[in-house]
């Protein structure tokens, strides 16, 4: 016979169970050890009661919050609000938002904000209404869904790029195939470049796609080592390159940082010409990649580093996107100006 | 009634441009530009059709078409590129949209369309324009995006009282006229 873990199996019986769970303790002990934070607060919103649970979550001890307004663990642009809306609902009774599982933000201790579900309770206590918020920190989970949101993004517009970007090419193709065959034979070696520009392009978008992976264990890479290395496999012509002395180490994954110097040389080359002059340089708080070219001109500076943005006719319009995924991994800011000298100016932040 | 019908295509690949014109020199009159300042130019009353490509260096498709809008002239205008349209298309004034890459059939199919349509009122062009975004935005977007956008259910209103205040032209052309008037873009499939 079947036989279910009975409380006497347990070695108590169910009296003792009963008692056990009628006592004060028990549930002290449940609601203080529990994983959730709980805060209980009157109609004025001063905090009655915080579990141990509130230290973990937001940084205070229980003792420092009781006593206090609500609104210390609220963010500041929601204090007015929640003392409104409990105003409205003592006068109304009617709930304005769902009281299960919302998703809002709390403030900690140290400023930030920290992502809340939230469950709230009501009852009354000694004739008082005393409101009680459940609230599990769902931090990760956030962090987790955002990154995923940006990566569905990024597939969106990689399958963009693939199905977009590549048309005007095709189209230059079948045309010029067209060309050819009613007569102006030459019009077929054009072909090849037309080919080579669809490569650049499936080879730029492959090499969007590995940078957008965050970075492994960052190691500290000598900028004068990986710059000269990136130099070497760039197409640079006659340009010519100048490393400050000061340049120093940053903690990067190096052949991700040799990717993004590849990428500002070329553009710098792209833009500059073969005359170019290109100077890395040591910034207080990272380094910075200057040119004498023409700088920016008309060019968007809020558009430069999107995909697919170029002002030249056979760019592929990544170069910059490259860059700023590279910085982005990494953790780090990557800013487009215009140098003193009119040129092109990317500065790159790492701390 | 094709003709003696002129069509300018505007693109700044010069062998897109001499492919169109070899696709469609038997037929029609056609006139090139490889930009969009060249294009304004080359425009004139006797133009009837403009083949616009989007993304050109210095003027841009989208500015060639509003300053032939401005400008007033009788004509229809496809935009032939490879820019994804997006829900901006709405305020956009062109009559007919088509992806690249594209060929010989295509074009010509599409010309001969916005032929037939230019010989209605403003009424029909402008309803066909609006068929055209919303069937060019049902292809491109999903449900979900149609669903929360504010331009798309602008152009399906704009579309229903247009075919209201139209429904005597309508009638008087006969169900074959109209459908193939309004038959989803050649070439393009509707998606769902």
């Amino acid at each position: 016979m079947a036989s279910f873990g009975s409380s006497k199996e347990l070695g108590v019986s169910t009296g003792e169970l009963d008692s056990l769970v009628q006592d004060t303790e028990f549930f002290r002990s449940l609601v203080e050890n529990g994983s959730d934070a709980i805060v209980s607060i009157d109609e004025h919103s001063t905090i009655l009661y915080a579990n141990e649970s509130v230290e973990r979550v937001f940084g205070y001890r229980p003792e420092e919050l009781i006593g206090e307004k609500l609104t210390t663990i609220m963010p500041d642009r929601f204090h007015a609000e929640h003392l409104d809306a409990v105003d409205r609902y003592l006068d109304t009774d009617e709930r304005e938002l769902d009281w299960n599982d919302i998703q809002l933000p709390a403030e900690h201790r140290n400023g930030e904000e920290i992502a809340l579900s939230i469950t709230f309770e009501e009852h009354s206590y000694e004739g008082e209404r005393v409101f009680s918020g459940i609230m599990r920190d769902i931090s990760e989970r956030a962090e987790r869904e955002a990154e995923l949101e940006r990566q569905n993004e990024r597939l969106e517009r990689f399958a963009s790029i693939v199905s977009h970007d590549l048309r005007d090419p095709i189209q230059t193709a079948r045309a010029t195939l067209a060309v050819a065959r009613a007569g102006d034979e030459a019009a077929l070696d054009e072909l090849d470049g037309v080919f080579d520009r669809m490569e650049d392009l499936v080879d730029d978008v492959l090499t969007l796609a590995k940078q957008g992976r965050t970075v492994g264990e960052p190691e500290p890479v000598a900028l004068a080592s990986v710059v000269a290395d990136a130099w070497e496999t760039t197409d640079t012509g006659g340009a010519t390159l100048v490393v400050d002395d000061e340049v120093s180490t940053v903690a990067a994954d190096r052949e991700r940082l040799r990717t993004l110097f590849e990428n500002l040389f070329h553009n710098a080359v792209e833009h500059g010409g073969d005359g170019a002059t290109i100077r890395v340089a040591a910034l207080e708080n990272g380094f910075a990649v200057d040119d004498d070219g023409p700088g920016f001109g008309d060019a968007d500076p809020d558009q430069l580093f999107d995909y697919g943005y170029t002002t030249t006719a056979d760019g592929t319009g990544f170069g910059l996107s490259i860059v700023d995924e590279v910085a982005r991994a990494h953790g780090w800011s990557v800013t487009a100006t215009t140098g003193e000298d009119g040129g092109a100016r990317f500065e790159v932040v790492t701390r | 009634m094709t003709g003696d019908a002129t069509v300018l295509v505007v693109d700044d690949e010069p062998r897109v441009c001499e492919a169109f014109e070899l696709w469609l020199e038997e037929t029609y009159r056609v006139v090139t530009s490889t930009s969009g300042e060249e294009a304004l130019e080359r425009m004139d009353g006797s133009v009837d059709v403009v083949l616009l490509d989007r993304h050109m260096p210095g003027m841009s498709g989208d500015e060639v078409l509003a300053e032939i809008r401005d400008a007033g002239y009788d004509c229809r205008v496809a935009m032939v590129t490879a820019v994804d349209p997006d829900f901006d298309i709405a305020d956009m004034a062109f009559d007919h949209y088509v992806s690249k890459p594209v060929d010989s059939e295509t074009l010509e199919s599409v010309i001969d369309r916005l032929l037939g349509i230019g010989q209605y009122d403003t009424h029909m062009t402008d309803l066909y324009g609006i068929s055209q975004k919303i069937t060019t935005l049902e292809a491109e977007k999903s449900r979900s995006e149609l669903s929360r956008s504010e331009e798309y259910a602008d152009l399906v209103d704009r579309q229903q009282r247009l075919e209201g205040e139209m429904g005597d032209i309508m009638a008087s052309l006969g169900a074959d006229d109209v459908e193939q008037l309004f038959e989803v873009a050649a070439g393009r499939e509707r998606e769902e």
